[in-house]
């Protein structure tokens, strides 16, 4: 998926992704008041309990309307606080968090995440009967559409709807959303195949993508895809109408397929969702509709929203965090005040935040190994939230991964969470590293960035090296890491899944085959035997990958260890008195906007 | 007075244009590839080569500039459908078009505007009057005390103090927001009323300080003396002499400040996160998005000619000595 990356200033964290080991009963004051010691071993042991990998459902599961939520009333509208609009509102430019939830009330695609009460993740059919039939060993999958899904006009989705909505992505009008399946179809040059999208009347041959008849929508790869269904839950590829598509205009005014459409938008300031009287509760197995509707207002920083709902005043207790976190400056306030904690609700993102090294200046690894060891991991949580905003990172997995191992510590962060600066003495000194080395830090101008740089200045220095710290903007931040030839020794990136699958983390970050200006190995690790892992873990089946994607992650941290792992994100919000059904969601790591309600509408 | 007119307001289109040329050419000095900002995870140099063209960011930069200024006279097109004069280009972040981004927000920010002035020019010039009239009397000591006092505020302290006791610990007012006025009159001023308050607190200040101060000044002058040793009432002086005279630096105060507030009430709108021109202006910024800082600049500087004229008029209404050539 993506880096924690701040496209622009609004600086959103950015994030798409599911995840499948979130911890359950994540609401507020389940471990909130507890020992610190208490609650993260609580952590560990939901973390522990919910490995299993996402599971693909049949007809049965997909089929709507979705579990009532208890309790749930109908009525009224929910206002939401949000620093800055939305990245997106075009299907297939979303890719980050922001516009992911919003697309969770408005759009559709083939498949969607369903969630149960445990936080457990099942992909099912959204608009498609099933999450798809898989034949040819896993290169061909068919999509049977349901009957009677419509758009807000009433227009009858077709199979030409997803064909379009496919080939689009190929055309110049979308340039920010995922390529996952572009490029499973067509290659890594899949604009080629079809430069101009479905606008001039040509279309991808049957051999590729194929619409039999109305109801029925075949994808053909040159390889096994079994991920397919998990990569069509993504918005990028929800459904844009043929009929409707007005192309860079469709970014401002899309056509819902989901419960809710857009009355009124003004860029930058605020969003009112009313209900789509065209959504059928049957065809749906995921969302509901209990509100009238949703109202956006996008200027609202994290600091007042925090206020607005601690004081729980007027419409504030309608109101719920969309994307936004807890301001950290609040965070105590807010967990020592007992009916605030009661309206939190917290868990793990899929971001893990590591301390990336340049490969092509940090060449000896006793060096890269001694920074590592030297990394007070503990500090740097404390300086983004504490306890609620993260936990010390033991790998490079995050816990919403299938396969996370909470004892892999191979750099025993856990028992020294702040450092073992001993260890990186001793072992810099038998790299012949000199006191006052100069070593070159990049960090992004975020309140957090300039925090945990004084953090790590110091550390360093506590080993012998001459920290010369070096601001990015944040907007900027990734662009400027991102270059090949950046004159960078080690950098602060995050990275969090597309879906809970190690091969949106490991291929992305850490194959040699994929460094290039712009891309996300931002270390530029090229180790011939990781690259092999990963090629075999994509062409085996999920139990065998998921052998060899450890294989692979302990090589990566082990034996190259081209990033530190430093602490796991986590998230918390806080949501108005009058809230009802308020969960976290393990699939978009945010509150769950599906099932909400107001208690008195 | 057509001269003056005519005068001031090519100067003012120069301006404008030097001011555009600056902050366009200003921007590409510094060193971002703007298409790099939209550019999400997969930033393949196909894909920044898209979002290039997109923007029209390949095409050379003296282009680039030529084609924003006479859009704001002709319009423009762009993929996103046609833009009328005055075009103001398309937002880099949002897609939107500028002109419509400031129209949008434009509204809060008069109404912030308006509804201020009147309370401050009301209370401020009603209360330096008052000082001065009082000159010596415990009156004009409070008055003066309150002004020095207030005047030392911030919005920035001043409107959380107001947040925490009127909206987040008795909830007698909800947060503040926009309504528009031609949809309910009473629920646009209700939900302005905190910022209004809290602007007019602070502008009040300044302006009883200068009121009062200028009409002791004006008190002094020959002219008023004379007036009154010819037996005009000291009331009749007071308004009909003294306050006009007064005037002359208050107007000049006055423009300063509104085309200041209507350029964006920066500090205001982010206190009580209220979306003006001022957020826009300064989102646009932080967001290196060129099209609609230089919108939200060429408005405001609009603005911001426009009162220095409409100042000027004024004081040739004021003070008959006064021309216009």
């Amino acid at each position: 998926m993506k880096p924690i990356r701040t496209r622009t200033v609004r600086a959103i964290a950015v994030a798409i992704a599911a995840g499948s080991l979130v911890l359950t009963g994540c609401s507020g004051g389940n471990d909130g008041g507890g020992s610190k010691g208490k609650s993260d071993a609580k952590s560990q042991a939901d973390a522990a309990e919910q490995q299993d990998p996402v599971s693909y459902g049949d007809a049965a599961a997909s089929t709507g309307p979705a579990k009532e939520v208890s309790g749930a009333k109908s009525g009224g509208f929910i206002n939401v606080y949000q620093q800055s609009d939305l990245t997106h509102m075009d299907p297939g430019q979303i890719y980050v968090s922001d516009a992911k939830q919003f697309s969770n009330l408005v759009h559709r695609g083939l498949t969607h995440f369903q969630e149960d009460d445990k936080g457990n993740l099942t992909v099912v059919g959204d608009i498609a009967t099933d999450s798809g039939q898989s034949s040819d060993g896993g290169k061909t999958w068919t999509y049977k559409l349901k009957d009677d899904i419509k758009d807000e006009d009433g227009n009858a989705i077709t199979s030409a709807d997803v064909r379009h909505s496919i080939e689009r992505l190929y055309s110049k009008v979308i340039f920010d959303g995922p390529t996952f399946v572009q490029s499973w179809l067509s290659g890594n040059d899949y604009r080629k195949a079809l430069p101009d999208g479905p606008y001039k009347g040509k279309h991808l041959p049957d051999s590729v993508l194929e619409t039999p008849d109305d109801k029925t929508v075949v994808f053909h790869f040159d390889q096994p895809r079994p991920d397919l269904p998990q990569a069509l839950t993504m918005p990028g590829y929800s459904i844009v109408p043929e009929k409707q598509d007005t192309k860079e205009k469709y970014d401002h005014a899309p056509k819902a397929l989901g419960p809710y459409k857009i009355a009124e938008y003004k860029a930058g300031k605020s969003i009112k969702l009313v209900k789509n009287d065209q959504w059928d509760a049957k065809s749906d197995p995921v969302r509901h509709q209990y509100v009238d509707g949703f109202n956006f207002s996008n200027t609202i920083d994290a600091a007042s929203q925090t206020k607005r709902l601690l004081a729980d005043q007027g419409e504030a207790k309608n109101a719920i965090q969309f994307t936004d976190s807890v301001d950290p400056a609040q965070l105590s306030t807010v967990i020592n005040d007992a009916s605030a904690k009661k309206r939190t609700i917290h868990g793990y993102q899929p971001y893990v935040w590591q301390m990336t090294f340049n490969l092509d200046r940090m060449k000896d690894k006793k060096v890269r190994d001694a920074i590592t060891y030297a990394l007070p991991n503990q500090s740097m949580v404390q300086a983004d939230g504490g306890r609620y905003g993260g936990e010390v990172a033991g790998g490079l997995l995050a816990p919403t991964l299938p396969g996370f191992d909470p004892e892999y510590d191979p750099f025993g962060k856990l028992k020294k969470p702040n450092g073992d600066p001993e260890k990186a003495k001793a072992l810099l000194k038998e790299a012949g590293v000199k006191e006052g080395t100069k070593l070159t830090y990049a960090y992004s101008n975020t309140p957090r960035g300039q925090a945990q740089m004084v953090i790590i200045k110091d550390a360093l220095a506590k080993i012998g090296f001459d920290v010369q710290a070096k601001e990015i903007d944040r907007a900027s931040f990734y662009e400027q890491v991102g270059k090949l030839d950046n004159p960078y020794d080690i950098y602060m990136t995050g990275w969090g899944q597309d879906w809970p699958s190690p091969s949106t983390v490991i291929t992305p970050v850490y194959d040699g085959e994929l460094i290039a200006d712009g891309l996300s190995n931002y270390s530029h690790i090229n180790d011939s035997e990781v690259n092999a892992l990963i090629k075999k873990a994509l062409n085996e089946e999920p139990e065998e990958a998921a052998k060899t994607w450890e294989k692979a992650h302990h090589r990566i941290v082990e034996e190259i260890n081209p990033a530190a792992p430093v602490y796991y994100s986590k998230q918390i919000q806080l949501y108005g008195s009058n809230i009802g059904g308020a969960r976290y969601s393990t699939e978009s790591s945010y509150i769950d906007i599906n099932n909400l309600y107001l208690k008195q509408p | 007075m057509l001269q003056f007119l005519i005068r001031r307001l090519i100067g003012a289109v120069v301006i404008m244009f030097l001011i555009g040329a600056f902050t366009f050419f200003l921007f590409y000095t510094i060193p971002q590839d703007f298409a790099a900002l939209s550019c999400g995870k997969n930033c393949s140099p196909e894909n920044l080569a898209v979002i290039r063209e997109n923007l029209g960011l390949d095409k050379p930069i003296t282009t680039q500039f030529w084609e924003f200024m006479t859009g704001i006279v002709t319009g423009r097109d762009f993929p996103q459908g046609h833009c009328s004069a005055p075009c103001l280009g398309v937002s880099f972040d949002s897609g939107n078009f500028v002109w419509d981004s400031i129209v949008d927000r434009f509204p809060l920010t008069l109404s912030l505007t308006v509804g201020g002035l009147v309370i401050f020019l009301v209370v401020g010039l009603g209360s330096g009057m008052l000082a001065a009239w009082k000159r010596g009397t415990v009156v004009d000591k409070i008055v003066s005390g309150a002004s020095i006092v207030l005047s030392s505020f911030q919005i920035y302290l001043l409107g959380p103090i107001a947040l925490g006791i009127f909206v987040y610990s008795s909830g007698l007012l909800d947060n503040p927001k926009y309504y528009p006025f031609t949809e309910n009159p009473a629920t646009w001023a209700l939900g302005l009323l905190i910022p209004w308050a809290v602007m007019a607190t602070i502008f009040t200040a300044q302006y009883t300080r200068m009121s009062r101060s200028t009409m002791i000044e004006q008190l002094q002058e020959e002219h008023v003396r004379t007036a009154r040793a010819k037996g005009m009432s000291r009331s009749y002086v007071f308004f009909r002499y003294a306050w006009r005279g007064s005037l002359i630096p208050i107007v000049t105060i006055i423009g300063m400040d509104l085309s200041a507030l209507l350029a964006g009430a920066v500090v205001t709108e982010f206190t009580f996160d209220l979306p003006g021109l001022g957020r826009l202006a300064v989102d646009s910024s932080i967001n290196k998005d060129l099209p609609l800082t230089m919108g939200v600049m060429l408005f405001g500087a609009f603005f911001i000619l426009l009162l220095n004229i409409v100042v000027d008029l004024a004081y040739a209404y004021i003070d008959p000595r006064v021309r216009l050539s």
